[in-house]
């Protein structure tokens, strides 16, 4: 005895092919109800008709593909297919709009955007210290340097600028639209150091509520960073710690594949002083140390364990010393 | 100019790359390809470039016209993404406000690609979008009015062949036709190269009630792709 079944009802059919019992969707049909029935079908769930014919029937076995297949399923009519249709579309929109609250995608747009201006930052920056400095030659580009672009973007000259850097003028002026151009720089240098502050406050914020326990771990953009990279919690919670430990090396995992020596670490473990700090000898010991940890970490995380306090990270960070004692001096080459 | 052959209702081909289907939305282009008019009816370009289906019609050996659907049949499009082919087959499928009745089920899981795809599915009666894991047959079940008569996976994900065997196990008519478009790349690196990857999914496909019909490589089109084409048995599904 079987159980056949779609949005519009539900029969129960016996071994012979005759239909024992029938059960139709009587309930108010609107576009919103429809789209809410066919998503709990689409979880594979059963639908109400074929629920209540389930108890009625112990002995029915409900198949999802029966109704397809069946060739006595009776034909939607005009009016069910265009409640089907306008269903479809809002279910499919709806999905759309879901995705937003989709914590993996949110977290992938703020981290993706925090590392893009970080590097364009850099660059930016980088070049608004040296072609400052290269006019104002008393200043200290070190020490001084976090001054050097607000000096020059809220300057009206380059000596304004000097003199706001406690400096004396230059000896060469750079020309009016040379200025121009080095003072929008300056601005634009002001204004990405204010974006990438936001994109990373907020990357730090999510990301602590998300994966505390990898966040304290490996500094929540670090455990931002391994996130997206696996795309999604979930799928790094799943990954055998030996992936999590080259994730983000890909150029270097895809020369292993042809014969080079596999990488001892991603870019993201190496960022961590306990790795990059080491000696070049245990550094892969001390990686694998702690992708091992990331992996409970992030599991821990993610199936709702109860979250790692500093004490535990303390531990942690007591053993990798412990494996640095253990390791003095380089291995002998044999 | 050569006469143009015809591959189906609504769809032709002419010279030696040029394929055309009849517009079902007229003055709309999908993706901004060419539109002309013949008489009066409007043709859309079907670029093989772009699409694998068309790249499959022009590099079979057998009648092209047995790779695509007939007009009022139900079609199940597994991976649609964002609705570029898709459009092609509701031309033939189910022309201008799906006067022929027919059904597209298109599944796609990124809701990117969905935003799109629900777009073209309010212009074109018939296609139905469906957000979801193509993989899980439970996903597409609630949506579909019968089995289908004609399926194309075309999905990047590990063990293609092996979700092909499911899906049409499930979902083909008996005598239906299927299209499989095998991207190498999406293959686990383990497997080895591209040809002991396609040896491994012709393999798996010989061994499931699908009989093969042709392998079709799509060199010069789309490289590291090769299309089966796929016949579900009278007895089986």
């Amino acid at each position: 005895m079987r159980i056949h079944f779609d949005w519009r009802l539900a029969r129960v059919i016996d071994s012979d092919g005759n239909v024992i019992d029938e059960l139709v969707w009587s309930g108010k049909r609107s576009v919103g109800a429809l789209a809410d029935r066919l998503a709990e079908l689409q979880s594979g769930r059963l639908s109400p008709e074929a629920r209540v014919l389930a108890e009625r029937f112990s002995e029915g076995e409900a198949d999802h593909l029966g109704a397809m297949s069946d060739p006595d399923w009776p034909e939607a009519d005009g009016d069910e297919q265009a409640l089907f249709a306008e269903a479809t579309d809002r279910l499919a929109r709806r999905g759309v709009a879901d995705a937003a609250g989709d914590l993996d995608r949110r977290l992938d747009m703020l981290s993706s955007a925090a590392s893009e201006l970080r590097a364009s930052w850099t660059t930016s920056e980088a070049r608004c210290v040296e072609w400052a400095g290269l006019f104002l030659s008393e200043a200290d580009l070190d020490a001084q340097r976090r001054d050097i672009p607000a000096a020059v973007a809220e300057a009206d000259s380059i000596d304004g600028a000097a003199a706001a850097l406690g400096i004396s003028s230059p000896d060469h002026q750079p020309s009016p639209s040379e200025w121009d151009a080095l003072r929008s720089h300056a601005t634009g240098v002001v204004e990405l150091t204010g974006r990438l502050d936001a994109a990373e406050v907020a990357t730090r914020e999510l990301a602590r509520g998300y994966v505390p326990s990898l966040s304290l771990l490996l500094g929540p953009l670090g455990a931002a960073k391994l996130v997206v990279l696996a795309r999604g919690r979930e799928r790094l919670a799943r990954m055998p710690s030996g992936s999590l430990q080259v994730l983000g090396a890909s150029g270097a995992m895809a020369a292993h594949r042809r014969g080079a020596p596999p990488p001892k670490h991603s870019p993201v473990l190496f960022s961590l002083p306990q790795v990059s700090k080491s000696p070049r000898w245990v550094r892969g010991k001390i990686a694998r140390f702690i992708a091992g940890k990331c992996s409970i970490a992030v599991r821990v995380d993610h199936f709702a364990g109860e979250p790692w306090d500093e004490e535990r990270i303390a531990e942690i960070n007591r053993k990798v010393d412990a494996i640095k004692a253990r390791f003095p001096k380089p291995p002998k080459r044999g | 100019m050569a006469r143009p052959v015809k591959l189906g209702w609504g769809v032709r081909r002419e010279g030696r790359s040029g394929i055309w289907t009849r517009n079902a939305v007229r003055g709309v282009s999908v993706r901004g390809e060419r539109r002309k008019q013949d008489s009066r009816i409007e043709w859309r370009a079907w670029d093989p470039n772009r699409s694998k289906v068309a790249a499959a019609l022009l590099r079979t050996n057998n009648d092209p016209s047995d790779l695509l659907p007939e007009p009022g049949s139900t079609c199940l499009y597994l991976g649609a993404s964002y609705g570029g082919t898709v459009s092609f087959v509701h031309d033939l499928v189910c022309g201008s406000n799906n006067f022929h009745e027919g059904q597209i089920i298109a599944v796609e899981i990124a809701p990117r690609a969905m935003r799109e795809l629900a777009a073209l599915a309010s212009r074109r009666p018939g296609l139905v979008p469906v957000l979801g894991d193509a993989r899980l047959p439970h996903t597409v079940s609630p949506f579909i009015r019968e089995k289908a008569d004609w399926l194309h996976q075309d999905l990047s994900i590990a063990d293609q062949a092996k979700t092909f065997v499911k899906m049409a196990g499930a979902f083909l008519k008996p005598e239906g036709t299927g299209l499989l478009s095998l991207k190498a790349a999406s293959e686990r690196s383990s497997d080895g190269d591209d040809d002991t990857r396609f040896a491994k999914a012709e393999r798996i496909l010989g061994k499931s009630d699908l009989e093969v019909v042709e392998r079709i490589d799509l060199a010069g089109f789309e490289e590291q792709h090769v299309v089966f084409h796929v016949r579900q048995t009278a007895e089986s599904g």
